[in-house]
């Protein structure tokens, strides 16, 4: 039974609705905070850029922002209210790093219809008061004492019931606010009001400007000594106030957001729809307007809030595409533009719909999502990955191969780092101001390719070339002795460890040396029957500097070998099977456990179990991790040793529960890597790619690493086909070089591995493309692509018309080969035993797929069933099927075989409005609703009566604070079957915000466990700004608010392990489990995403 | 539009043109100013646990004043007659049994600006001694049922009932 759900946000809103810019952590600093819906970014500006302080988790969606300074204090303070009513005041303590709550408070009435235009919350200029308008006809007024400390809110009645926006007005002896509102024949206009807060109303006042411009959306206020307010709408911008009106025309554009630049108000940026950025200018002779004045910049992404930092930089948030941040340059580049995007940080959101698919079959899902809107809509791959933060970078051409050297073999830190080209080895080193030069070691032959380079004892370094093995000291950097091939062989491949070398020459030859001090003994030579094509003598018994075993892999019979040390005896010898040589092979221990890897020339790796003492070889198992040969290394990251597998997909070996797992490394392309572990750049790795030489730290395993696809289009559904290995889309292309915004619907499908379109289907026009499955049929040995379609008219309400297609991919091409008209839009299209199932607008039905007597084949109707409002959504399992309804909530339906009907076998009376719905099993069914809450229902099968069991029994509630958009059963990682945690099933949830989500149904028991360690750490852990977590989670709609139940929240509790241990030792106490016993189950959570 | 002209005209040609005279000078303290700015890695932040009490100082927990905004603008118009006439022309009229007749006159001035929302107090000192203009817009219906609710017979034409009623109320 999935009853008991635990959810737990496994990648972060990062829709930037709001930002500001001020002296929030201290009076010389200056910020810029971003308002990411449910959380608060601090960052920190510095002449080396911007630099992250602070993630702040906020107990509700973020309405309004501001920062604000009252009289006396040197720094600001941050007003946050958020869309359930409340608002806090929060304060920066130096000193403790903390926040402090200043104020904060419950704005809601009683009475009141909310606002329509989104919540509104502003702050006096002078500071006097703080305005908000959260509901129609109502403005909320939270004054100040003349010490700065907020007082009693009353609230004032608002004549203007169709507001657009309200801005506070400079200069003003009295708060004066500007309302700008819409009229009951749609026609806008401009009022202004003084806030009287002795009588706690509102006198007319200075001014008021009608019938503006029927676009007219922001005001934007204008400060001293200009004063006034700027009007902008779709086709004019308007600057007013009691004594000018100055009006300029613009390009027909909606925009979205605004910056000041300077603080006297004469430039403005402004960001529209479609993501151009434009400048506007208030000339001004003194004090007097003059008129106004307004250039495009360039393109951004398509911006919800702009904030001008400092130096011509500027931060674009946004909610349709990557925030970024941006420079503005004095000359405009070859296109024109003054604008110069530097950094651009990931968003998701909105998230409209995602699959779940195993692409490389490592038995670790990956998310493709269809993010952004407009011209920034992109595919994201989204995977359990490790990043690499990039420390310093080199452009190198052509790396053969990289080394780290210690400049003594007891030194903790490593000082040369080898780097070998196809005629020449260069040696760099970190100089005393930390940088990294170029150097020499004398003993080293630079002229040629180096094969192998290691530390080694007596405080030596080997070199291996193709003619000789080279002992060079590591103090005076002088050759000590060298073994050079004899003539006519030359040395192909080596490794070596600080006490032995193992080297092949052509034609079979296997040397194995051993180090002294200031001597190479050459100690055995074996022949062997083909050429070997890699080496590893990694030492992994008992003694850290010596290895009793060789691994050797070989050409001609592709196989691997393991050879006792020192005398080259064969002990094992393994068959690899296909054509592929293997070429690298690496001795590891992970978790004590000892492992033989070996990676092939196509990208596949196969591990074996190695026994240390006998040198057998079993457990063999074969994985992808690319599609190029793969050179593996060892590195430590925390004290623990992974092993890093380069290649093109970049992949870390790591072991958790005695298994193996593979994670990907957020690169493209790395040919070569090795530990570089210098005093400047501690655990640090050194990473060759692409023609550049970066070295950079290694993330935590586990954190998702998201590669984008832009489409440049807007892509609305997606979906997957094993068989053909293509994505299919439902996309939306915006046409806006013609004079009118055109829109095109497309199918188009993609290639699986690169992403790129290989075909494409235009549909009709009107026709919107609505969902997209990927289905076979009974009697049909094909898999096709079903594509459901609504043809939307301007005049009609609700469409009368669609069309199912159906595709075949055939030599990489969408080829239509039946099309079925409908009664309305197809919203959901399931493979349903055999057959299509359909919801189109009220009603569900079921389509055969029936062969003609000409041999081909249509869709033909079976049986239907009527009864909703509109059938958005559509799951199913068995004959079951479970439909969310647009304001019905959850309805379940049954397939009967034997009358070939589909009935009604119960639903939720609830009039929740859904926007996704999942079944859990057979009888717990998952829901979201558009208040942002999740609910579960129950089947009732055991019921005593038809009344029972005809009604779905809600058993879960809980407020997740995120519009979701589509749940899928998956897993975003590699699932131990033997573990806890990979026996619970999981959902994974994607949201308007960009957040993906995971709904785990755990065991009873544990959820009664982690439900008293949620309790406990609402103790220890408090919500930011006074904000109660329980209140937060609280299942909230207009119609009633009811505290969570049978569900968790997994980012409280995830959270333990990020407490004080003094915290943690409290929680402990209060749940008498010893904090080591609390750490592993949460620990294990945290593996679930 | 000064927009497209700047696309549109090649940038060496005019080079003053367009947005850059407007880019010059742009505020500047002295942050951002290196060169290369570094990476901020988006997922590197440190997540803020709030292990301290965070509930506000006792008096800044704030709270709606919850008088209805009808009766408090009622009251408050109330109080801005009473002020005006303080400060107004009838300075001596002090007796409360003469302010009404001014005070009808200047509420009527008022309500000639905002018509609706002065009815509304209208009916709180007048209401027994309703005049002819008020009993002649009622309608029949209602000026029955006062005469009903006063014993008194509701035959008639309008213009009897009102006279009735003005003969029982004196």
């Amino acid at each position: 039974m999935s009853t008991y759900n635990y959810v737990v946000t496994a990648h972060k809103p990062t829709n930037v609705t709001h930002s500001c810019v001020g002296n929030f952590t201290s009076p010389q600093e200056l910020n810029l905070i971003i308002a990411k819906c449910t959380r608060i970014e601090i960052h920190l500006l510095t002449a080396q850029g911007l630099q992250p302080m602070l993630d702040v988790p906020i107990y509700g969606r973020i309405a309004t922002l501001e920062l604000f300074r009252p009289h006396g204090e040197t720094q600001d303070l941050l007003f946050i209210a958020t869309e359930r009513y409340k608002f806090c005041v929060l304060q920066w303590d130096p000193e403790a790093g903390e926040v402090i709550t200043r104020a904060m408070g419950d704005v809601s009435d009683r009475i009141g219809r909310p606002t329509d235009n989104g919540q509104i919350g502003i702050i006096d200029p002078d500071c006097r008061l703080i305005g908000l308008h959260l509901y129609d006809g109502l403005f909320k007024v939270i004054p100040f004492d003349n010490k700065g400390q907020l007082k009693e809110a009353f609230n004032i009645r608002l004549e203007e019931l169709q507001v657009l926006d309200i801005k506070f007005l400079y200069g003003c002896p009295k708060p004066t606010i500007v309302v700008l509102y819409q009229d009951n024949k749609d026609a806008r206009h401009v009022k202004t009001y003084e806030v009287a807060l002795k009588d706690k109303d509102f006198i007319e006042g200075p001014w008021s400007q009608n019938n503006l411009d029927n676009g007219a959306d922001l005001l934007i206020p204008v400060p001293p000594p200009l004063c006034g307010v700027l009007i902008i709408g779709e086709e004019t911008i308007v600057y007013c106030s009691a004594s000018a009106f100055k009006a300029i025309p613009i390009r027909p554009a909606i925009t979205r957001s605004y910056g000041r630049v300077d603080a006297d108000g004469s430039r403005y940026l402004l960001g529209d729809h479609n993501g151009l950025l434009h400048l506007l200018v208030i000339t001004h002779e003194k004090e007097k307007v003059t008129g106004l004045k307004i250039e495009l910049l360039g393109e951004t992404s398509i911006a919800s809030t702009i904030s001008y930092l400092d130096n011509a930089f500027v931060y674009v948030g946004s909610s349709y595409g990557d925030s970024q941040l941006i420079k503005l340059n004095l000359q405009p580049d070859a296109k024109g533009s003054y604008v110069e995007a530097l950094e651009r940080y990931v968003n998701l959101g909105p998230i409209v719909d995602f699959c779940v698919v195993d692409l490389e079959r490592q038995g670790q899902g990956q998310v493709v999502t269809c993010s952004g809107a407009f011209k920034d809509g992109s595919l994201r791959i989204v995977r359990n990955g490790i990043g690499i933060n990039e420390q310093a970078s080199v452009e190198l051409q052509g790396i053969k191969g990289m080394w780290s050297l210690r400049s003594a073999t007891d030194d903790p830190f490593d000082t040369f780092l080898v780097v070998s080209f196809i005629s020449e080895t260069r040696i760099l080193a970190m100089n005393i101001e930390d940088e990294l030069e170029e150097t020499e070691i004398e003993g080293f032959s630079s002229q040629v390719q180096t094969l192998f380079c290691h530390d080694a004892v007596y405080d030596q370094l080997v070199q291996v070339t193709s003619s000789s093995v080279r002992l060079v000291s590591s103090t005076s950097r002088e050759l000590r002795n060298e073994w050079k091939a004899p003539p006519g062989y030359s040395v192909n491949v080596a490794t070596a460890n600080s006490t032995q070398v193992l080297l092949a020459a052509g034609g079979g030859h296997l040397v194995y040396l051993e180090i002294g001090d200031g001597i190479l003994n050459e100690v055995k030579h074996a022949q062997l029957e083909y050429d070997v094509s890699c080496l590893d003598i990694n030492p992994i018994g008992g003694n850290s500097s010596y290895s009793s075993l060789a691994a050797v892999g070989m050409w001609t019979d592709i196989s691997v070998r393991i050879f006792s040390l020192p005398d080259l005896n064969l002990v094992t010898k393994e068959h690899l099977g296909g054509e592929i040589i293997p070429r690298s092979v690496l001795l590891c221990t992970f978790e004590g456990i000892s492992y033989l890897l070996c990676a092939l020339g196509d990208g596949h790796l196969l591990n074996f179990l190695l026994n240390l003492t006998t040198g057998q070889l079993t457990d063999r198992k074969k994985v992808s991790l690319g599609t190029q040969p793969i050179t593996l290394r060892t590195f430590s990251s925390k004290s623990t040793t992974h092993v890093f597998a380069a290649s093109d997909r970049p992949t870390v070996i790591y072991s958790s529960n005695k298994k193996l797992l593979y994670s990907n490394v957020n690169l493209k392309e790395v040919s070569h890597m090795c530990p570089f572990n210098s005093a400047a750049f501690p655990d640090s790795l050194a990473i060759a790619k692409e023609g550049e030489l970066t070295i950079g730290t290694i993330d935590d395993i586990q954190k998702l690493h998201i590669r984008s696809i832009p489409l440049g289009e807007h892509a609305r559904r997606i979906c997957h086909q094993e068989q053909s290995r293509t994505f299919a889309l439902c996309s939306v292309k915006y046409n806006q070089s013609s004079a009118e915004d055109t829109e095109m619907h497309i199918i188009r499908l993609l290639d699986d591995q690169t992403f790129e379109f290989i075909s494409s289907y235009s549909l009709d026009q009107f026709e919107y493309g609505c969902s997209i499955l990927s289905c076979s049929f009974s009697d049909d040995n094909n898999v096709y692509y079903c594509v459901g379609t609504a043809y939307v008219m301007p005049e009609e309400n609700e469409p009368s018309k669609g069309r199912i297609l159906v595709f075949l991919v055939e030599d990489g091409k969408l080829q239509l080969v039946a099309e079925k008209e409908t009664k309305g839009a197809v919203y959901s299209l399931n493979a349903f035993n055999g057959k299509l199932l359909a919801a189109i607008n009220q009603k569900i039905q079921l389509y055969k797929w029936m062969l003609r007597d000409d041999g081909t084949r249509e869709l033909q109707s079976e049986c239907g069933h009527h009864g909703h409002i509109l059938a958005l959504y559509v799951q199913t399992r068995g004959d079951f099927i479970v439909v969310g309804d647009l304001m019905k909530s959850i309805s379940l339906l049954i397939y009967k075989h034997e009358e070939g009907a589909i009935e009604e076998r119960a639903r939720d009376y609830n009039a929740n409005w859904m926007t996704a719905v999942e079944i859990l099993d057979d009888d717990i069914y998952l829901g979201a609703e558009n208040n942002f809450n999740l609910f579960t229902v129950r089947k009732n099968s055991e019921g005593a009566t038809d009344e029972e069991r005809s009604r779905l029994e809600v058993v879960g509630e809980y407020h997740l604070g995120e519009f979701v958009n589509r749940f899928r059963h998956g897993s975003l990682v590699m699932r131990m079957p033997d573990s806890d945690v990979g026996q619970i099933p999981t959902c994974i949830f994607g949201t308007v915000n960009g957040v993906i989500g995971v709904v785990a149904s755990l065991p009873q028991d544990q959820y009664s466990f982690l439900d008293k360690l949620q309790s406990n750490l609402r103790k220890v852990i408090k919500g930011v700004g006074g904000l109660s977590h329980e209140q937060w989670r609280s299942y909230s709609s207009e119609k009633k608010t009811a505290d969570a139940k049978n569900f968790l929240d997994g980012d409280l509790i995830e959270s333990f392990l990020d407490l004080s241990r003094s915290k943690m030792e409290e929680v402990s106490k209060a749940m008498t489990v010893p904090v080591e016993e609390l750490m592993k189950r949460v620990e294990e959570l945290t593996r679930l995403h | 539009m000064a927009g497209s002209s700047s696309s549109s005209a090649p940038p060496s040609q005019s080079p003053a043109s367009g947005a850059s005279k407007f880019l010059a000078n742009l505020p500047n303290r002295g942050l951002l100013s290196s060169s290369t700015v570094y990476s901020t890695n988006p997922g590197g932040m440190r997540v803020y646990i709030c292990e301290h009490d965070t509930s506000p100082p006792e008096d800044q927990l704030i709270k709606t004043n919850q008088t209805n905004i009808l009766i408090r603008s009622l009251v408050l118009k109330k109080r801005k007659v009473d002020s005006n006439l303080k400060d107004g022309k009838a300075v001596s009229v002090a007796e409360s049994s003469r302010k009404r007749a001014p005070e009808r006159t200047l509420e009527g001035r008022t309500s000639s600006k905002r018509g609706v929302s002065n009815t509304h107090s209208q009916p709180e000192g007048s209401r027994s001694r309703a005049p002819e203009k008020d009993l002649q817009s009622l309608t029949v219906e209602r000026l029955r049922a006062i005469l009903r609710e006063k014993g008194l017979s509701a035959k008639g034409k309008k213009d009897e009932l009102i006279a009735r009623l003005r003969a029982a109320n004196g």
